[in-house]
């Protein structure tokens, strides 16, 4: 797998399926970092978020109240401690701002490229500039140095 | 014809028309009176000279059609005709026409003597003399309340067209969004089942023991992974029936790539830019993942160095896809047991309707398909 950051991430999961939820915690573990916790809902999202403060949130669009990760990423990323990615199949559905995230990751993801993203993040929480030619699959935000949203997919 | 009624009207002597033009031999003016009167047409003369400017002669086609008798209409003026709902802009017009001495046509809104209304559509003329002074005027009217009927019920036709087009097009708009949204809602649904399946397949395989079974799982993990590619590559773009396969390709072997100690094996591709048909994208996923893959894990025994080249060119019959490596050849290679990579591998290409060739590449395997492409592609 792709290279181990020095610094572990602590990571919130906030996605409706189980078992995406915990391969993808299992994932997250092997490539070196830790899970916080994992939230379906936007409500236990937003409080989990609030709670233990992670450094990076990775967040579905459509969670089990609907299209909800929208407004959890806006609430998540007003809090500067937090670093927030979509992770969605629905990336049409992201506004043009991105909702303060910083990017998408999109799904059916592969290991790869959600090894790049946290790699890419990590870097970027360090202080070290990343090159945003090794992103390898994940797509920044506009505001990120992303490029124009057209709102249709990646 | 208003030539002819200047004479007769106007009641002048004059010694010849101009432009030469004659009166037939026999003809008077008492002829000509007995023509107009008998006319079909409606006519009307009216002197301005008088205050006012009242009628002073209509022929019987004029008191048909508007249901007075001569004594009633005789030294009054002609708006007499005129009604409520008779348009003042036109009348108005007609009256600034007379002022000026000048012909007018139009269509008035009228009333009958019984009070029914009816369009009347007249020509008036001024009828001058030879210092060009004018003695009358001369109109002739038809009454134009059937073609105004015409039109309106062809304007209705045509609103209730237009109307009905209208709600056509909304139609077939809301009818396209929502199969637009559909599209989407399906495939997002697709992308999420294939991760739900390669999660779960993950799982599984993280709790299996290390082995023949650990092996398989997650060998089908990545095979769902190939297919997953194929789906995020589709309807990302705005052409829903096609994909970039250069780029497609490219994402693939990315995620084989990442697996791969670089200094030992490495993959090289060289893809040609083509549009291929969406229908195309899994079972070409599946193709070159497993094609890939089996260099990578057979080609290549015990440490040795190597590459595997990846080479997708349009050619004549299509498309000319070539997988080679330069390993140790098939012959050399630990034959898998169940050989179900290469059966795999086999079913695609016929479902592509492909050709396989399998053959040494000397060192290595090289493996050429030739699949045809739908014309569109090319």
């Amino acid at each position: 797998m792709s290279e181990v950051s020095e610094t572990p991430l602590r990571i919130l999961v906030v996605e409706d399926e189980v078992l995406i939820a915990l391969e993808l915690e299992c994932l997250l573990e092997d490539l070196g970092h830790v899970s916080v916790g994992v939230a379906g809902n936007a409500a236990d999202a937003v409080s989990l978020g609030r709670s233990t403060a992670p450094d990076l949130a990775l967040v579905d669009i459509h969670l089990v109240d609907g299209p909800t990760g929208v407004e959890v990423a806006r609430q998540l990323s007003a809090d500067p401690r937090i670093t927030v990615v979509f992770m969605t199949a629905n990336a049409k559905r992201i506004p043009p701002d991105f909702a303060g995230a910083l990017g998408v990751i999109a799904k059916p993801y592969s290991e790869r490229v959600v090894a790049s993203a946290l790699d890419y993040v990590a870097r970027l929480r360090a202080g070290r500039a990343p090159s945003s030619d090794a992103l390898d699959g994940f797509h920044l935000a506009p505001a990120a140095g992303g490029g124009a949203w057209a709102g249709d997919g990646i | 014809m208003p030539l002819f009624v200047r004479r007769v009207c106007a009641g002048v002597m004059m010694t010849g028309f101009p432009n030469g033009a004659t009166l037939p031999s026999g003809m008077t003016v008492d002829v000509f009176a007995a023509a107009f009167e008998a006319s079909p047409t409606p006519m009307v003369v009216t002197d301005p000279r008088r205050d006012d400017n009242p009628v002073v002669w209509v022929n019987g086609a004029f008191l048909a059609l508007t249901g007075y008798v001569r004594e009633e209409i005789y030294g009054r003026n002609c708006r007499m005709l005129q009604g409520p709902r008779t348009d003042p802009t036109v009348s108005r017009a007609m009256r600034e026409a007379l002022a000026a001495e000048r012909p007018f046509e139009g269509e008035v809104f009228n009333y009958r003597k019984d009070g029914t209304p009816f369009w009347n559509g007249m020509t008036i003329t001024p009828v001058r003399d030879q210092t060009g002074a004018v003695l009358f005027f001369f109109s002739a009217q038809a009454d134009m309340t059937d073609k105004h009927r015409l039109e309106v019920a062809m304007r209705d036709a045509n609103d209730a067209l237009e109307r009905l087009v209208g709600e056509r097009t909304a139609d077939l708009r809301s009818a396209l969004e929502e199969k637009t949204a559909l599209l989407h809602e399906v495939d997002h649904r697709v992308k999420n089942n294939l991760q739900v399946i390669s999660s779960l397949m993950l799982l599984k395989a993280r709790r299996t023991p290390v082995g023949e079974a650990r092996d398989a799982l997650q060998g089908m993990a990545d095979r769902i992974g190939a297919l997953s590619t194929a789906h995020r590559m589709l309807y990302s773009e705005g052409d829903v029936s096609r994909f970039d396969f250069r780029e497609f390709t490219a994402d693939l072997i990315a995620d084989l790539a990442a697996g791969l100690d670089g200094d030992r094996t490495r993959i090289e591709t060289e893809v040609e830019a083509l549009a291929l048909s969406a229908a195309m994208a899994a079972p070409l996923a599946l193709l070159i993942h497993e094609l890939a893959t089996n260099a990578l894990r057979h080609a290549f025994p015990e440490e040795r160095h190597g590459r595997v080249a990846i080479e997708a060119h349009r050619c004549e019959d299509g498309m000319r896809l070539v997988i080679e490596d330069d390993g140790v050849g098939v012959e050399a290679a630990t034959p898998n047991p169940s050989g179900f990579g290469r059966t795999l591998v086999e079913m695609v290409v016929r479902q592509l309707r492909g050709r396989l060739e399998w053959s040494d590449a000397g060192p290595g395997t090289r493996i050429a398909i030739t699949i045809p492409l739908a014309e569109a592609a090319l």
